[in-house]
């Protein structure tokens, strides 16, 4: 019986020790290295000629950055949303998707914090937000939860991997030397003694509890960047909910799209199973309505009152010049994905990716719809100003600095897959016993 | 048959071609520009000119941006040349008199201002002038609050008052004028002034009390626009009131309210307290380890 143990996990562990890349995986980080070097080519410009190479002015001074900002917050919830709220519910069938929730989560909440430095035109003056900030100012409540988010979520992706560490030493040569050093600093003290593992598993519960408020916060607080200062869209009591069922969407879209990722790459179909995929989509079909029920509050009523205030701007989402962003938004992040997974032909795991794909396009472009049109109408009309006030498209040096951003998330996601498991090999092996008495 | 066809087609394209070109340059006529001249004397210092230029839109005028006019003063010649000037988007530019029109300026008491612009694709040439009479305008307040201005020509070589001429009187106040009395306009008499009443007693002047006086002549026919100030302690000392220097969620840094910093700093050391446990107990997982090993 023992013996039979043995080459059952021996197995589990041969499936899911991380893999080094093969020639798919060296061309995918190649390009995304690419993306991310010409993304700094194009910030090296913006510190050196400064803010004027972006198409941001005056009226438009949140531009394609702070949209990109909300998105990784948006998708950094991902981590409360699959780790902490399942495990804390009992939900077991999602243990092989903690690590990727977590990895993603960890990326996005790194790169939201770039991206708010990039925003800021003169990086040396960050500081400056620690030394002189206002507590009065929803800015600094932003950089302290974002701050406090990161490092919960570090913890709660250090502290489950522990075990695997000790796995991951075991097997030293699949490894490599460098790898196998970097393991034994952040884990060779693991020895799987029962008090360890008492300690462990309640320094997670801890995190799990602490990670939910945590994270209904930073969101929270994200929307009342918006939401405390007066202007047509952005006044609103009802942001911070809005903001935080946008969130779960767009991290369990794509974490979606993770999964099927990885499954496909690294033959995890034993793992990773078309259940998993029926499952999420259930979940991703709740979420997409609600976040519908959300929009059609948000702009319903607004439309229905037509104050003359905030009438160029209803018009301008509805029928005006962002009318198609706008559709495109709401029918690729919502409505689509929501019809797509309503069946159960489309939970299987190709159609669940697409619809969570269609999440994650259509609400990074829902994001923009929450910054630029807003501050393209304000309340008092513009008069005396040049032209370039009164538009507002991306230069190519924002672009370039967006999509290296994004290609940064996916490049830290694809680099920690290829140093720790991608699925926990201790819990997967300690479910298995479970199931098997 | 098919070749034919093909050159038929050809044909036909370049022929609505060029019947579509023949109908955009029917539509593209040259409009007819209005060019109006204003002269300034402010504080009788060096007076400036201001151009406007506006062209009839479906029957009504509207200003024209960019039209380049070159100004002259009595003459269109080199030597009494004041200046080339752009109109903005509102179509309007200024100069002032330049030095090198002094000879000029100094040899007479009346002068016509002459603009011109000669033409461009869109506009025909167009022209526009205006005949000024040198003059000033003087203020006086008295201790008794009476506010006197005189109107003054310049006639061979010596300054005479000038009678009925409208005066505005008023109080500089950030958008206009306020006028010091009941009546906005007095009209200067046979000795060129033109006096009022300052009857503004309450007005909100400056930290000291400060308020300026305006004495204005706006768009005479003979004289242009003149004006001139003055700045007299009549005002009441205006104190700001503002909260910003107090705790509040608009003062500075330091001025947090305390409900504020309590409720941030009693969440901030829960949850880093909690964060900090955890990383103790990473440390305790550690020693546990070590003393294993």
């Amino acid at each position: 019986m023992e013996n039979s143990d043995s080459i059952a996990n021996n197995k589990i562990i041969n499936d899911l020790l991380p893999q080094k890349f093969g020639k798919a995986g060296k061309i995918w980080t190649g390009v995304l290295v690419a993306i991310c070097l010409f993304g700094l080519y194009a910030y090296y410009r913006q510190l050196r000629y400064g803010l004027i190479v972006t198409s941001m002015r005056d009226y438009v001074s949140w531009g394609i950055y702070i949209s990109n900002f909300v998105f990784f917050v948006a998708i950094s919830l991902v981590g409360s949303l699959i780790t902490a709220v399942f495990r804390l519910a009992g939900v077991h069938w999602s243990t092989p998707l903690t690590r990727i929730a977590e990895m993603i989560a960890v990326a996005a909440i790194i790169f939201a914090s770039l991206i708010i430095i990039v925003d800021m035109g003169s990086p040396e003056r960050f500081y400056n937000l620690f030394i002189h900030g206002r507590l009065q100012s929803p800015i600094i409540w932003d950089v302290i939860v974002i701050t406090t988010y990161f490092f919960i979520s570090i913890l709660l992706l250090y502290f489950p991997l522990l075990p695997d560490i000790k796995i991951l030493l075991t097997f030293k040569e699949r490894s490599g030397p460098r790898l196998n050093k970097f393991y034994g600093y952040i884990g060779s003290f693991w020895k799987g003694l029962p008090e360890q593992y008492k300690l462990g598993d309640k320094a997670i519960n801890i995190l799990c509890i602490t990670i939910i408020p945590v994270a209904f916060t930073i969101h929270t607080v994200t929307s009342w960047l918006f939401a405390t200062t007066y202007r047509p869209g952005w006044d609103s009591t009802n942001f911070g909910a809005y903001f935080i069922a946008g969130a779960f969407l767009v991290g369990a879209g794509s974490v979606v799209v993770a999964m099927y990722v990885f499954r496909k790459a690294y033959h995890l179909e034993k793992y990773i199973t078309e259940d998993h995929f029926e499952k999420m989509g259930r979940i991703l079909v709740m979420l997409a309505m609600l976040y519908l029920y959300f929009n059609i509050n948000e702009f319903l009523t607004p439309f229905f009152k037509m104050k003359e205030s905030e009438a160029a701007y209803l018009n301008g989402l509805f029928t005006g010049d962002f009318s198609v962003v706008f559709w495109f938004a709401i029918l690729t992040g919502m409505i689509v994905p929501t019809i797509i997974l309503l069946f159960k032909k489309g939970r299987k795991p190709l159609p669940v990716m697409i619809a969570g794909i269609m999440v994650v396009i259509g609400a990074w472009f829902k994001r923009y719809l929450i910054v630029t049109p807003t501050l393209l109408h304000p309340f008092l009309p513009m008069h005396d100003v040049p032209a370039s006030y009164r538009h507002y498209f991306p230069s190519w040096e924002e672009w370039a600095i967006t999509f290296g951003s994004l290609a940064g998330v996916m490049l830290v996601i694809t680099i920690l897959a290829r140093i720790f498991p991608i699925i926990p090999i201790q819990e997967t092996i300690t479910e298995q016993h479970e199931i098997a008495e | 048959m098919k070749s034919l066809n093909n050159i038929k087609t050809a044909v036909l394209s370049i022929a609505i071609l060029f019947s579509g070109y023949h109908g955009f340059s029917q539509g593209a006529t040259k409009g007819d520009l209005s060019v109006a001249l204003s002269y300034f004397s402010v504080n009788n210092q060096v007076p400036y000119i201001t151009a406007k230029v506006k062209t009839k839109i479906d029957g009504r005028f509207q200003p024209v941006a960019g039209i380049s006019l070159k100004l002259f003063l009595d003459k269109d010649s080199t030597g009494t040349f004041i200046g080339k000037v752009t109109t903005n988007e509102n179509g309007e530019a200024s100069t002032t008199i330049p030095v090198s029109v002094k000879k000029e300026w100094t040899t007479s008491t009346k002068h016509i201002f002459l603009a011109t612009f000669n033409g461009n694709k869109k506009y025909y040439a167009a022209k526009g002038d205006l005949t000024i009479s040198q003059a000033k305008i003087l203020i006086d307040a008295g201790s008794d609050k009476k506010i006197t201005a005189s109107v003054l020509e310049l006639k061979n070589g010596t300054w005479v008052p000038v009678n009925a001429v409208d005066v505005k009187i008023g109080v500089k106040r950030l958008g206009s004028d306020l006028p010091v009395g009941d009546k906005p306009t007095v009209t200067t008499d046979s000795t060129g002034t033109a006096a009022a009443d300052f009857k503004r007693d309450s007005i909100p002047g400056d930290a000291k009390g400060n308020i300026t006086l305006v004495a204005r002549v706006e768009d005479n026919d003979t004289y242009g626009n003149l004006v001139i100030e003055k700045t007299v302690p009549w005002g009441a000392k205006f104190i700001p009131l503002s909260n910003f220097n107090e705790r509040s969620l608009y003062g500075t840094r330091y001025k947090t309210p305390i409900w504020l910093l309590v409720a941030a700093y009693s969440i901030l050391i829960a949850v880093w307290g909690i964060l900090i446990t955890l990383v103790v107990s990473v440390f305790k997982i550690k020693k546990l380890g070590e003393t294993q090993a």
